[in-house]
């Protein structure tokens, strides 16, 4: 054996494992899916399908614009902006005007990622920059629920404007937050006593797809067996606003089944790269994010909160990253000694 | 079973279905051989024999008066044909013996060692250091040196290392299997010289049959023993691991397994070391797995060191696909080559031959968290990696570069293949070049 061969070098490791980043998004895209699905079902295809798609097109379609402008090499087919745009469509009213995702992607995609210089460098969760600037921008729009006529909550007000959709009935319902910021949760629970395990199906009108807790968290548990995701950022969110909602002398399962919190929590902020890679940083993160969305919830104006509850920690990432675990070998923990 | 392991690691496939099944063959001996005068991890050695002298078989031929070093014996009987640069598979190329087989099969053989338990330790150390002994796991650390504890430090325990846990590598399994005694043997010299009370043997839950094997042996040792069955996980066989998958003691900073009490030695270092107290053979030959999908027949060769690797291509058949990657060692770990032209040297656990590269499309970190959860030495590669591109050296080694041993975990798992091994490897070079110069800029 003396022929030479033309061999490649480089340094070790040699092997790799399949996961790609784009295998990640779709899983994340797939995890999402049954409450899509269920979000198109409850509502009707003529109030979500167009809003989910403007979404996800808008996104798409302005990452892809920056690529151009900016003459990058074209990076939609990472699935990132598929996510993004997803999530944003998701998180809007049903119904809501055609352009209201498009505003929303654009900025989610040049606020949110772009300008932090795309994929990976972006402080802040893109959908959710998107989503806050619509919510402060339009807060009327984004916070009109039209649903046809037998989910919708009667007697409070806020509710009750009436429209036709392509030919269906349509009225205007106030959310259960909403309900619950201005008379208070005994009220709504009085009105329906079967709140919490409708709220926890997906029977209650509520952003397209954070309305059914069970079809998100078994979405959420399908990444987690994957290993896409890990539970430590939702549960020290649930974590962080129960302790809010116990304090304010709320329920804690009302707040986590409504109002996106179990979006939020499972999908928003365990977002990669806006949240923090340390392990403790995970914890604080989650728990400050999930407080901070049930103060905005008791105290402050918008009846939702799980848009500048992350927000606002995402903020501190850069920090949180650096609690490293304590040095490998420095304490020594003699604990689970073998014997002979 | 209950099984032992680390935090961290990754699942990867171990691709051993290749070789594992296969028996030690011996390769007859090559018609020449060539040595590199450095061959463990420490000063090199100054040859004892010039150009045109006649070797035996077993006789040293190149030493050096540094602790951290090993001799070097002739693995064949025949004349020393010159001393000149050649190709090393580790160092690009150095100054190699090359010796050509008479064919006379003349050897010199040490007396076999007996009454082991009665033996003094530093007697013993010196015998395995006349040995030419290093550890033959992959480091190829000198073995004498790793069982010297220093001065008031006790070792309580001696650990086996048969975790072999790189992909495509089967040799120390056989080794287990087909050389059972004789590892015994040199296990009761290294315990002995070391002065452990106890022994534990790690080997990884896929390899069962070593498993039983050495279940039923370790009852007639003259010191407690006790084979611990570890979870099939990379880097499980490295030291640092081992130790803290079986005692749960971590290895300080900078610091060997000696600093917290135990020594570690790869199982086939064992059968070397108890070969040469049965037959008084030192180190000139070892056992090697040539495999990878290009190779028409894989196989677990026992073969004298300094055989040319081409030489050990024909012998396994040549190929059934041009490789695009020859390694030595296994994937992990183990250092790509250049040529078919290298030599067997002590530290060659095998060779392996890959067409696939493994090319995978590069994204930016998405900062998944993958390359955290794989690290066994809970660092933190993607900052690493970071900080080595933006050349921010110092805070590299703030956040403990040094700690990293390089298992090549990082780059394994990240989904956006981004080299983190190489990118820390590149920062680590740079801060002890840094510290060498001393002061703190
Ligand atoms: S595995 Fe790769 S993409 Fe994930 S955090 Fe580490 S470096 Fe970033
Ligand atoms: S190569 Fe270094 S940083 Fe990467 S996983 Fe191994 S020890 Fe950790």
């Amino acid at each position: 054996m003396n022929e030479e061969l033309k061999l490649v070098i480089t340094s070790s490791p040699h092997l790799r494992d399949e996961i790609t980043v784009p295998w990640i998004m779709r899983q994340v895209v797939l995890a999402l899916l049954p409450a899509t699905i269920w979000g198109i079902y409850f509502f009707g295809v003529s109030s979500t399908l167009l809003t989910i798609l403007l979404s996800v097109g808008s996104t798409m379609g302005f990452e892809a614009l920056n690529c151009k402008i900016f003459k990058k090499p074209l990076s939609i087919t990472d699935g990132s902006a598929v996510i993004t745009g997803l999530l944003l469509g998701l998180s809007l009213p049903p119904s809501a005007p055609f352009w209201l995702p498009l505003v929303g992607g654009g900025a989610a995609i040049f606020l949110g990622k772009e300008m932090f210089g795309g994929l990976g460098q972006n402080i802040f969760n893109p959908a959710l920059v998107g989503r806050a600037v619509l919510l402060v921008s339009w807060p009327k729009a984004m916070s009109t629920w039209w649903v046809s006529a037998p989910f919708g909550f009667s007697g409070f007000s806020g509710g009750g404007a009436a429209s036709t959709f392509s030919g269906v009935e349509m009225v205007t319902t106030p959310t259960p937050l909403s309900i619950a910021q201005m008379y208070g949760y005994s009220s709504l629970h009085q009105a329906d006593p079967r709140i919490l395990w409708r709220l926890f199906v997906g029977q209650v009108p509520g952003s397209i797809g954070e309305i059914s807790a069970l079809l998100l968290l078994i979405g959420f548990v399908y990444l987690w067996w994957r290993g896409v995701v890990h539970w430590d950022i939702p549960l020290s969110y649930f974590v962080g606003l129960s302790c809010v909602a116990i304090l304010g002398g709320q329920s804690a399962l009302f707040h986590i089944l409504s109002g996106g919190a179990i979006m939020g929590a499972c999908f928003m902020a365990t977002d990669y790269v806006t949240s923090p890679i340390s392990s403790k940083g995970r914890y604080i993160f989650g728990l400050g994010a999930g407080a901070i969305t049930g103060v905005i919830r008791l105290l402050g104006a918008y009846p939702e909160g799980v848009t500048f509850g992350i927000l606002t920690m995402n903020a501190l990432v850069p920090f949180l990253d650096y609690l490293l675990p304590p040095r490998f070998g420095v304490k020594n923990q003699m604990v689970k000694e073998e014997k002979i | 079973m209950r099984l032992n392991t680390f935090p961290g690691g990754i699942h990867s496939p171990t691709f051993k279905e290749f070789t594992a099944t296969k028996p030690i063959k011996e390769f007859p001996f090559p018609s020449r051989v060539v040595l590199p005068l450095l061959q463990h991890t420490g000063a090199p050695l100054s040859p004892l024999v010039k150009k045109g002298d006649r070797v035996k078989r077993g006789q040293k031929i190149a030493d050096v008066e540094a602790f951290i070093s090993a001799p070097l014996h002739s693995p064949l009987a025949g004349k020393v044909a010159g001393i000149e640069d050649y190709f090393h598979p580790l160092l690009g190329r150095f100054p190699a013996l090359t010796i050509e087989n008479d064919g006379s099969g003349e050897e010199e053989r040490k007396d076999p060692l007996c009454d082991i338990e009665n033996k003094d330790p530093a007697f013993l150390r010196e015998w395995i250091r006349e040995g030419g002994m290093v550890g033959l796991g992959g480091a190829a650390f000198p073995t004498h040196v790793k069982v010297s504890p220093p001065p008031g430090k006790k070792i309580d325990t001696f650990i086996l290392n048969g975790a072999e846990c790189e992909p495509y590598l089967t040799c120390d399994y056989r080794v287990m299997i087909e050389r059972s005694s004789a590892i015994l043997i040199g296990l009761r010299v290294l315990v002995k010289a070391c002065g452990a009370e106890r022994v534990f043997i790690g080997i990884e839950e896929n390899k069962i049959e070593a498993i039983e094997k050495f279940d039923k042996l370790v009852k007639d040792l003259p010191f407690p023993a006790r084979v611990v069955p570890l979870l099939t996980k990379y880097p499980q066989g490295s030291e640092k691991q081992l130790i803290v998958a079986i005692l749960g003691r971590e290895v300080p900073p900078g610091g060997l397994p000696l600093d917290v009490g135990v020594v570690v030695n790869n199982v086939q270092t064992a059968w070397a070391v108890g070969r040469m107290a049965e037959e008084g053979l030192p180190l000139i030959e070892r056992v090697i797995t040539l495999s990878g999908e290009c190779l028409k027949s894989p196989e677990n060769l026992q073969v004298p060191l300094g055989t040319v690797l081409s030489d050990l291509v024909d012998f396994c058949g040549g190929w059934v696909e041009t490789p695009k990657k020859v390694i030595m060692g296994g994937p992990m770990m183990g250092v790509a080559q250049t040529s078919l032209q290298v030599p067997v040297v002590k530290g060659t656990s095998g060779f392996v031959f890959l067409s696939n590269l493994y090319e995978k499309k590069e994204y930016p970190c998405i900062r998944c968290r993958r390359c955290i959860d794989a690290c066994p030495m809970r660092l933190f590669p993607t900052m690493l990696g970071k900080f080595s591109e933006y050349q921010a050296f110092d805070e590299a080694r703030d956040q403990r570069v040094l700690d990293c041993m390089e298992c090549g975990a990082c780059s394994y798992v990240c989904p956006s293949n981004i080299s983190l091994t190489h990118l820390i490897r590149l920062a680590k070079a740079e801060v002890m070049r840094r510290s060498r110069k001393g002061g703190n800029q």
